[in-house]
């Protein structure tokens, strides 16, 4: 037997054994370590594209808009004015009676849609599971019912003539009231439609948030002799404490707006202005009047002035809130 | 720099397919929109439209008529969109307000640049020329008067004679109109007084009526100042705001009003003729309307204002420019107006038709609310529109103001008028 044949190269045995060659090694992890840095951002991307085109390009160019004239119409120019658009606005009465007006609707829809919601949710919890959830979905059917039907139904109801509001009320011997048509009260009508509105959600949340405290505290709690008021006050409320400030945030925030659609249906800012607020101000300068420059300004000093609550609001929250950690 | 572009290039094609001219008749199937506020209403003249524009159809069978449904205050805005949108927009019952601003901005093509003049003229013919006036702007036709109407003071008869009033001697003085009214107020429990004046929709048409027949006026002739805190005027206010602190009108919705007179529980309305049709179909079987003339500041003569649209054609496409000029041609006919008079309620702009029987010869005859209406015709002092691009919020921030001197709580309406009048005055061109 010749084994001639079968004599083995000697660089092929230890080619397995060398590095590759390093050039080829420093191209491949660039790229590669480009691509693996690049990946992250690409996941982005959707997100960010979305608030840039939704969020951030309509801000800057509300922003923009708010130095110049324009009435809405593409082929119309938009005329450069300055501050002129900001000088009219803080010249109309009805701009600082539409921004106290906007105060008065957020304080007046805490009690409906952050006390009222926190009572019933707390006098719910402890009934039995059917007539819990009885109560709960009654609660929750004026959230489904659309804004605009719903205002269209109270406007009947509320009718100083016709409706069964007033009805009873002149068979109980007074005068009827002109819930939307007296400037003294149309504000307030208007509050309790959009609070009203609002319960079933609120109490949808606080409901859950109440169900998520550990029971066993208080159990423990109820051993030492805790009554019902002091198991509320010491347990169940700081526990809440999270779900309410962030409750209360959003009506801050967004109680204003909630109440559009009710504004637009039943009074379009009337009587005499008293039930307009900024957000409906704003609306009404923009594609009432054509005035985009107005608008835009409104719009702006919204910002600001909410942008700053909210900061105020969110430092409150870091400090007054308890976590059951 | 893409504003500029835009507008040229619409400017280009409006221009371009004038270059071209419409032919004389419409030979091929093709539709058409028609932008309507009365559409829009429920009580104002939707099913009335709707009958002419059926009766056209059957006349003119190649054309279909698309009937478009836009409030008055929304009819700018919605058809700049459809115009950007690339949608066909063919004749527009453009309010007179908005004539200037549809001319400008909306591409309303002036009637003598695609008709030929015979033709206009024979159109023209039997027109009130106070109505074809109205339209005309640079000495060209942009908008031929469509629905016209002036204030009437409607009223409840079966109302005064509960209150010892004579219904044949309607209050020709607002003087008169306090006193009928506190009567009015002492016997039955109706409200006495319900007016147009303010409103969202109403903007100044009304109030430019009712201070205009004091002598006064909203805006200098060469609307340059604004003049509504003048003596006159705040005299104006001062008399409404007399008649609101004593109970005899309130200030309801335009829905609450006219739903208050339809049904009998208001006993005097001053609001646009336009409403008539609504009122006569509450009132049949159920009270006794009457109308008269609106009323006037002691010897002064009224000066009625007018409320109304102009038709405007918007099409860009010659064939749809003959079939959207044969419909404004129908709308315009003696059969229009008498349709628009008698089951509406605005004025017929052919005055040839109001004694012919084939037309509405017999139905004035028995519809004797319409000649108060028709003889304000003649005193029309027309509504004067409020310049520059800041107008509505001009006309809102002055309304407001008058409401408020009218119905709130300070009695100093000279000082509440003059402020105003100061501040509007810093937003005029």
């Amino acid at each position: 037997m010749r084994l001639g044949h079968l004599h083995l190269d000697p660089t092929m045995t230890d080619f397995a054994a060398e590095p590759h060659p390093p050039r080829v090694l420093r191209r491949m992890t660039r790229a590669r370590r480009f691509r693996r840095q690049l990946v992250p951002y690409l996941y982005l991307l959707p997100a960010v594209a979305c608030f840039v085109i939704w969020i951030y390009e309509p801000l800057a160019q509300a922003f923009v808009l708010s130095f110049q004239q324009w009435n809405l119409l593409p082929t119309a120019p938009k005329t450069w004015v300055g501050l002129d658009n900001y000088r009219n606005i803080f010249d109309l009465p009805k701009f600082w009676q539409a921004l106290g007006n906007t105060w008065y609707y957020l304080v007046g829809l805490l009690p409906l849609a952050v006390l009222l919601p926190l009572v019933i949710a707390l006098f719910t919890q402890d009934l039995p599971p059917r007539s819990r959830n009885l109560y709960r979905a009654l609660i929750f059917v004026p959230m489904i019912v659309p804004p605009v039907v719903a205002a269209a139904v109270w406007r009947w109801l509320l009718d100083p003539s016709h409706g069964i509001l007033n009805l009873g009320l002149q068979g109980l011997g007074t005068k009827p009231i002109g819930f939307l048509s007296d400037p003294d009260l149309a504000l307030w009508t208007i509050t309790f439609i959009t609070g009203w509105k609002l319960i079933g959600f609120a109490t949808l949340i606080l409901s859950a948030a109440n169900a998520a405290i550990d029971e066993s505290l208080v159990e423990a709690a109820r051993l030492d002799g805790a009554s019902n008021w002091e198991i509320i006050r010491d347990i169940r409320l700081p526990l809440l404490s999270p779900t309410l400030m962030l409750l209360i945030l959003m009506v801050v925030l967004l109680g204003a707006q909630w109440s559009f659609s009710y504004i637009h249906v039943l009074t379009e800012g009337g009587p005499l202005g008293s039930t307009t607020n900024i957000y409906y101000l704003l609306w009404q300068f923009g594609f009432g009047s054509l005035s985009v420059g107005w608008s835009s300004a409104s719009a702006v000093i919204l910002f600001v002035g909410f942008g700053l609550l909210a900061a105020a609001l969110f430092a409150l929250k870091a400090k007054v809130t308890f976590h059951d950690d | 720099m893409k504003t500029t572009l835009l507008a040229v290039a619409v400017a280009l094609s409006a221009t371009a397919a004038l270059a071209q001219s419409m032919p004389a008749e419409v030979t091929e199937p093709v539709t058409i929109t028609f932008y309507n506020y009365n559409l829009a209403s429920a009580g104002n003249g939707a099913d009335a439209t709707r009958k002419m524009i059926a009766e056209f159809e059957a006349a003119h069978p190649n054309i279909h008529v698309e009937g478009v449904p836009v409030q008055p205050q929304d009819i700018a805005t919605r058809l700049q969109a459809d115009i950007v949108a690339g949608q066909s927009v063919d004749l527009v019952q453009m309010p007179f307000a908005a004539l200037g601003f549809a001319a400008e901005n909306l591409g309303a093509v002036a009637l003598e640049d695609i008709v030929p003049a015979e033709e206009l003229a024979g159109h023209f013919e039997g027109m009130v020329p106070n109505g074809l006036e109205l339209g005309r702007l640079n000495g060209k036709t942009y908008g031929l008067a469509y629905t016209f109407s002036t204030p009437v003071l409607f009223y409840n008869a079966d109302l005064f004679r509960k209150a010892g009033l004579d219904p044949d001697q309607p209050p020709a003085t607002w003087a008169e109109l306090k006193e009928a009214a506190l009567k009015i107020k002492a016997s039955t429990d109706a409200l006495p007084l319900a007016t147009g004046i303010y409103g969202p929709t109403a903007l100044d048409w009304l109030m430019q009526g009712v201070i205009n027949s004091n002598g006064g006026a909203v805006i200098n002739a060469d609307r340059t100042e604004m003049t509504f805190a003048s003596p006159e005027a705040i005299e104006a206010i001062a008399m409404l705001r007399d008649l609101a602190q004593e109970g005899i009108t309130e200030n309801l919705s335009i829905t609450a009003q006219m739903e208050g007179m339809a049904a009998g529980n208001t006993a005097m309305y001053l609001q646009t003729s336009a409403i008539q049709g609504y009122l006569v179909k509450g009132a049949t079987g159920n009270f006794e309307l009457r109308a008269a003339a609106m009323p006037a500041f002691g010897d002064k003569p009224v000066k009625p204002s007018n409320s109304g649209s102009a038709l405007s054609l918007h099409s860009t496409d010659p064939v749809k420019q003959r079939a959207a000029w044969e419909l404004m041609k129908y709308l315009t006919s003696e059969r229009g107006y008498t349709i628009i008079t008698s089951e509406i309620g605005y004025l017929p702009l052919r005055p040839s038709i109001v004694n012919d029987p084939e037309y509405l010869g017999e139905w004035v005859k028995a519809h004797p609310l319409v000649q108060p209406n028709l003889a304000q015709l003649e005193k029309l002092a027309p509504y004067v529109p409020l310049p520059g691009p800041n107008y509505l919020q001009i006309g809102i921030s002055m309304m407001d103001a008058m409401e408020m001197a009218t119905f709130g709580n300070d009695d100093d309406v000279a000082g509440i008028l003059t402020e105003a009048q100061e501040r509007t005055q810093r937003l005029m061109p």
